[in-house]
Parts: C-alpha cells; structure tokens; sequence
C-alpha cells in the first residue's frame, strides 16, 4: 500500500491494478476471489502464507483444494445449490471453517464470504484468517472455566452467583443438585422468582440490595429457605461476598450454600429426644451420672440435681463428697464403702442409701452402676443411674404397714375367738388364790393358830398360781402386741409346747383334747414365732369350730411335727367333718368365711404369713375323715 | 344323821382350784372330799352318804351339767352348789331349772360360798328329815287296818264323824273308836298334824 499516495489524484487502470494488488497483499485476512465455477482467480499475499500456496499455483485452480474433507467435496453442490436457490449457508454470514494447508495440515479459520456484487458470471471473495491462536486462547481459557467449575462441582457447597439485579449468572452442580433444576433452567434467570418462596421474596431481595451497598450483616451468616423444584423448602445455611467490576464496584453476589435441613431436623430430633429424656427423667425421678476416675470428673443429668435438690449451676461433686455433704448420717459409711469396693472389685454398684436434702428432707436413692474401662489404661468411668425411690418405698411401707394392721387384726380376732378360753385359764389361779388365802385368814383366826409349815405350803402354792396367771397374760400380750415382724431361730417343737398355754384352755372351754405328737427332734427355723403361732392358733382355732359344727366326731385336735424333705412341716389335724369342696374353693380367699363372727382374714393371712416365710400353706383330709391342715418352714441352713 | 357326819364333795378339774377348797373347807371344819373330774366322782357315788356336792359346770369329759343330769336320772337326791366362770351364766340358769341349789362366780368370797354349803347341807338335812319322817308315816300306815284307813281317807277328806258313819253304814261311835285309834297308830297330835302326814306321804311316792 502506498501510504503517501494522493488520494485526491485520479488513478489509471494500472494504477488501480497495482494498487489493489498493493492493498490485497497488505490486508492480514487472506484474500480469495473465486469464479462461478469456484476456480480460485485471486489469491492475496496473506493467503499465500496462510495456505503455504504461491498465488500462481492455486489461480485457476478450485478452491476445494483449500478445504479438508468433508467440506471438499460438499463445496461444489453447496455452490450449485446455492447459485440455483439463493440460500445462502456462508455468504454474507461468515463462519468458522477447517482450511487444508499446502502441506496437507488442518487449521481453523474464520471465513467470511461476500458476492462481488454486478459481476457476471458471479464472482465471490473470501476473506480468511488463521484462528489457531484465537481457538487455543479460547480453549485455554474454556479449560479454565471448566477447571474452575469443576472445582464449583466438586464443591460440596451450592454455589451462586447473583448479578446486582438477582439474576443468577453461575450455579455449581451442587446447587442444581439441591435445587432439582438443570443449570440451563437457572442460569439468567430471576433467583428470587425461581428460587424464593413468594412470602418471603421481597425480604430477600431487600437483603440482596443491602449486601450490594456494604451492609455487613447482609453478608454474615444467614439461615434461609429455598424452594425447589418440586416445590419443596430446604433450609440453606449461606456465606455471601461481593463481587466487584474491574472499577471495584459491587456487581454481584457470590453465595455458597450449605443444605442444613436434614441436620437441622436431626439438631431437632437430637433436641427433641434430649428434651424427653429430660422429661422422663423428670418425671420418673431418674437421673444419670458419669464419674471418670481417678481424677473424678463427675458429669450429672438435670434429674440427679432435682433429685437431691442441688443447684445445677453449683456443679456435680465427687463420691466422697457427694456422701458427705448429701448422704444420711446412718448411710453414710455404708454408701461410702458399697462404692469404693464396687470401684476396687465388683465393677457394679447396686445402693440404696438415704440422702438429706438441703431443705432438710429425706429422700430413698437407688443407684444401679457399673465401672467401663476409660480412654487410658488406668483410668475407669463409672456410669450409673439414681432414682428416688421415695414414693415407690412409701408405698411399700404403707402396705407393709397394711398387711401388719390386717395381721394384727387378724390376731386379735383369734385371740377374741380364745377369748372364753383365756378368761377361764386366767380366772382358775384367781380363784385359788382367793380360796388359798381366805383359807389361811381362817386357819390363823382359829383357836391356836395356823400350822406355820402348812401355812408355808399354802404360800407356795399361791405364788406358783400367782405365777402362772401372770404368765398367760404374758403370753397373750406377747400374742396381740402390734408389733414389728421379727425374725428368730426357732425349734418348732419349744413354739408348740410354749403355744399350749394359749391354745389349751381355748380347747378345754370346748371340750376338746389338744394332744401334741412331736417328731423328737426337728431342725430350727428362721420364723417370726409371733406370726407362727398366729398360724397354729388359727388352725386350732378352726379345727376346734369343725368340731363344735360335727356333733359326734371325736373332740380331739392333734398338732404334729415332722422333718420333710429340708423343710419341718406341722400338721394341725381334726377328726370333724371335713371341708366341702365348694368351700375349699375359696378357703383361702380373704373376708370368705363360714363362721357367723369370723372375719374371713384367718387362713388369707396364714398363707400370706407362711409364704413370708418361704413355706406352705395347705390341707388335705385327715385318713378316716377330718382335715388336716399342713405347713412347711425352710429349715435353718446348719439347723 | 348319827352314822356319817355329812361331807362336802368337790369336783373340779383343777388343782389348784380343789386343792385350795379342800384347805378352806377344812378351815370351817368341814368334811371334805375332793374329785378330778365327773366320772371320778360318780364311780365313787353313795345315795346313802348326806352332804352336798361343789361342783365346777365346766371340765373336760363330763361337764357338771352332764354329771347333774346323771344324778337326777339315778334320783339322787345330794344338793349341788354349781361354780362357774365370768361367761357361764346361761349353764349356771340351766343348772338351776335342773334343781341345783345355787351358783357361785369365781373366784369368791369364802364366806358366799361357805353360806351355800350351808344352805346346801341344810336342804340335805331336811330333805334326808323329810324321807325319814315319810318313811315314819307309811310304817305307822301301814300299821293301820283296812277300816281304820278307810276312816283315815275320810277324816282327811274333810267329812265330819256323822257323815262317814253314815258313808260307811257304822254306828258314829264306831267311827269315833277308829278314829282315836288312826290318831294313836299315827301319832298325830291333831287333826291337822294327821292332815299334814297323809300329804307328806302321798307327796314322796
């Protein structure tokens, strides 16, 4: 190109020849001119290097020759088609295009293809260049966006980008993911219409809007919901920064999110579970503990403090001072010892202890725990739970306290069934000694006086009467004293013949022998013998009725001992009229009764005394007729 | 009442209880025998021996009813002073529709029962007096001939010596002569004593 030229002055045909050959040879586009026939009339210096062709070995030639397959041979049908319809796929339009060097090699191009307009036949030129570095460039950086997204992919966080408008201009895989959407259906697209529940859209892009102008809190950690595809809401915990132009304004949003539902429904759940332990623990007085050893590190539940009315903010104690600021004087020792050898040797623990409370109250505390080897090899964690027991040992004690009333009860009816009986033995040694001392008065008023040696005698023997009154009020008094059950080693054999004092004068006031046939020596017994002579008498008492009811049997009650298998069994045995089934089907019920005065209680608190005591309770007739009524007591081990 | 001074019988199961009678018994000078139990006493009875019979209404075996039962059966005819416990009045009420002559509560005072003693041996006197002196009238009745009975008869009817002349187609100095012999025979010092004896006999049989 002549840059000095005058464009100004008017130019010659040759002038313009070499001027255009000046200005094609200039351009960096290659520069082709084809024919209607696509032969290659021009071809421009750029085009020379481009192809590796001089000009004078392609002019004339096809420009097919220019184009790797498959272009080649689709060129020539291309122009025909193109010349006949008009429908252009190139011209006027440019392309991208694979052009065929000299040497046979490939490399991309933009082609744009014009028709020279007013030539006939048609002409066409071309231009091209070589694109090879403009498609490398772009496929570095393509590669790079790729990298990038994968890395956005690879992310296990949403990824969005939002423009100062709210339009999304990036979503990573995860964000789809989460979203239910692809990211063509997301990418441009209005974020808080897409993805925003409509109640709450406005909110949000309010927070957009103020994140954009540098609020601080809008770029904190937030909490939000979206909605996805499918309509559903998720919560996604979000981290936002700003985006900035190259004039460092604020040109968006970029927003990593996190899928917090199901954690948060498993906080939740974690929450919830938390909170009804808490509440069951509370309400059945439950608490649990940890305790790591040897630094005694002690973890408590809510419970364990309510329990012993401790505030939770003054922190858990150790053992030792657990007991020796909340345990029972009386426990104390106990507690402290169960622990340190349940420490020392058993691993378990199995307490119950009583503990005071700061306001003063007292309160039963089971605990149940075990030791678990800890994180090093010396060290032990105790784990244990503590429950009041309270309530549940009131109401024990209070049955307790029931079975012993009704026991008593009980007892005291037999002995007012005796009653006759007892007065009467209680009466006979009175009236002795009345008689004996009225007799003395009278033989000492008499003309010389008494014999003192009978007199003597006569002293002697109201002591013995005396005496033996006392000691059948003792007896009775021993027998329907409300008292505590108490537990002694018994021969049943002593309990029988001591039993004799009360039983016998119920049996003479109705006219019945008590005979005792006692194996000659029975094995002892761990008995409340006031409970086991309720037992006896009860039985006696009963067969004496059979008796009264059975006019004719032979009026005779027969107490037996005997050693059974390991057990000593008594018999009570009557020859009355025995019992009718429809009668022993309830005969232990408590309140069933035959007896126009019985309370119904006798042979109910029997059995239950008997099986107190590990034995039975039970009849079976007497061979000949009668009942006879047998019970068992677990011998003494060594007795 | 020459033969055997009459004697107190206790029966009592208990001891202490005879025991002890039989030494307050002695005390008042008082004959006393003393049994264990019912079947003890009656094996051991004597109609013919006067006294009384203490006897406790409750014991094993034979009960004082039952022993008083027994007595009565056999007629005897020993007075019975029934000492019973706190619980035994209705046997002791039972005891004295069947003739016993009292009850006593134990214990007692020496002297209540030493009173009913007396009282019993008192009702064995007298009703031992009573069988003698009815044992008298039937010999002396015996003695009488048949028309000095039949006179006997009317007289204590009532009927005048005329109308029993009259009733037995006699002179009425025949009546008169029987009857001085009756009152003779009898020993009856009145027509009132003579009433009483034909009673008292007729009463006994």
């Amino acid at each position: 190109m002549d840059t000095n030229a005058d464009p100004s002055a008017a130019a010659t045909p040759q002038q313009d020849g070499n001027e255009l050959k000046a200005l094609l040879d200039a351009a960096i586009d290659g520069v082709i001119v084809i024919d209607h026939a696509g032969r290659i009339a021009t071809f421009n210096a750029a085009a020379e290097r481009l192809f590796g062709y001089p000009s004078s070995e392609v002019i004339g030639q096809r420009v097919e020759m220019l184009m790797p397959e498959p272009y080649r041979t689709g060129h020539d049908a291309y122009m025909t088609s193109y010349q006949r319809t008009g429908k252009a796929r190139i011209i006027g339009i440019g392309r991208e295009v694979a052009a065929r060097r000299r040497d046979g090699t490939v490399f991309p191009a933009s082609l744009a293809v014009g028709e020279i307009p007013g030539s006939v036949p048609k002409r066409y030129v071309g231009f091209i260049h070589d694109i090879s570095a403009r498609k490398a460039a772009t496929a570095a950086l393509r590669r790079e966006r790729d990298r990038a997204q994968s890395y956005l992919d690879l992310a296990q966080v949403m990824l969005v980008a939002l423009d100062a408008a709210g339009h999304i201009t990036l979503i990573n895989r995860k964000g789809c993911e989460i979203l239910g959407y692809t990211e063509a259906e997301l990418v441009s697209r209005d974020w808080f219409e897409q993805c925003v529940s409509p109640t709450h859209r406005d909110a949000a892009r309010a927070a957009l809007r103020a994140a954009l102008q540098g609020d601080g809190r809008a770029l904190e950690y937030t909490e939000d919901e979206v909605i996805t595809r499918e309509g559903h809401a998720k919560l996604i915990g979000w981290r936002t920064t700003r985006i900035h132009d190259e004039q460092g304004n604020a040109s968006g949003l970029l927003c990593s999110g996190e899928d917090i539902t199901e954690q948060r429904r498993s906080e939740q759940a974690l929450k919830r579970s938390e909170q009804l332990l808490i509440s069951a623990q509370a309400i059945a007085k439950f608490g649990n503990f940890e305790i790591h050893l040897p630094d005694r590190a002690s973890l408590w539940s809510q419970q364990v403090y309510d329990i012993i009315g401790r505030d939770p903010d003054a922190g858990p104690l150790a053992p030792e001072e657990f007991a020796g600021q909340f345990l029972h004087p009386d426990d104390r020792d106990r507690f402290l010892h169960d622990w340190r050898r349940g420490v020392a040797e058993s691993g378990r623990f199995d307490l119950e202890y009583r503990i005071v409370r700061p306001d003063g109250s007292t309160r039963v505390v089971h605990t149940l725990a075990q030791t678990l080897p800890g994180k090093d090899a010396p060290s032990l964690v105790v784990t244990g739970t503590v429950h009041d027991i309270t309530d549940r040992k009131l109401a024990e004690e209070e049955l307790r306290q029931g079975q012993e009333r009704l026991t008593h009860v009980a007892r005291l009816s037999t002995m007012g069934e005796m009653a006759t009986g007892l007065a009467h033995e209680i009466n006979q040694p009175l009236t002795a000694i009345a008689t004996y001392a009225q007799a003395s008065t009278r033989l000492m008023d008499a003309p010389g006086g008494a014999d003192p040696v009978e007199l003597r005698e006569v002293l002697v023997q109201i002591t013995a009467q005396a005496l033996r009154a006392g000691e059948v009020i003792r007896r009775l008094r021993a027998f329907v004293k409300n008292r505590a059950a108490r537990t002694e080693t018994l021969d049943m054999n002593r309990l029988i013949e001591d039993l004799r004092v009360l039983a016998e004068p119920d049996a003479r006031v109705n006219d019945v022998r008590l005979t005792l046939e006692l194996a000659p020596t029975v094995p002892t017994v761990a008995a409340d013998p006031v409970q086991i002579q309720q037992v006896l008498l009860n039985l006696v008492r009963n067969a004496i009725d059979a008796m009264l009811e059975a006019p004719g049997a032979p009026r005779e009650v027969v107490i037996t001992t005997a050693v059974v298998d390991q057990d000593v069994e008594v018999c009570v045995i009557d020859r009355a009229g025995g019992i009718p089934p429809e009668v022993a089907l309830h005969l232990f019920n408590p309140f069933y009764t035959t007896k126009e005065a019985g309370t119904g209680l006798g042979l109910a608190i029997s059995r239950s005394i008997i099986r107190a005591h590990r034995g039975k309770l039970g009849h079976r007739p007497t061979p000949g007729g009668g009942t006879t009524f047998h019970f068992t007591l677990p011998q003494l081990p060594g007795g | 009442m020459k033969e055997k001074p009459a004697t107190v019988f206790v029966v009592d199961d208990d001891d202490a209880v005879r025991t002890s009678l039989r030494l307050l018994l002695k005390s008042v000078g008082l004959p006393v025998e003393t049994f264990s139990s019912a079947q003890e006493f009656l094996d051991s009875f004597d109609a013919e021996r006067a006294g009384c019979l203490v006897l406790d209404i409750r014991m094993p075996g034979m009960s004082g009813l039952e022993l008083q039962q027994r007595l009565n059966e056999i007629h005897a005819i020993v007075p019975i002073v029934f000492i019973t416990g706190h619980g035994d009045v209705p046997m002791a009420v039972e005891a004295m529709q069947h003739g016993a002559v009292d009850f006593i509560q134990k214990p007692f005072r020496d002297q209540d029962l030493i009173d009913r003693i007396n009282q019993a041996l008192e009702k064995d006197r007298d009703n031992r007096a009573g069988l003698k002196e009815r044992d008298t009238i039937r010999r002396r009745m015996q003695q009488l001939t048949p028309r000095e009975r039949e006179v006997l008869d009317l007289v204590t009817q009532g009927k005048a010596n005329k109308v029993i002349a009259g009733d037995l187609n006699v002179s009425q100095r025949t009546v008169e002569i029987h009857r001085a012999r009756v009152m003779e025979k009898m020993g009856a010092s009145s027509l009132a004593h003579l009433v009483r004896m034909v009673i008292e006999a007729e009463r006994a049989s």
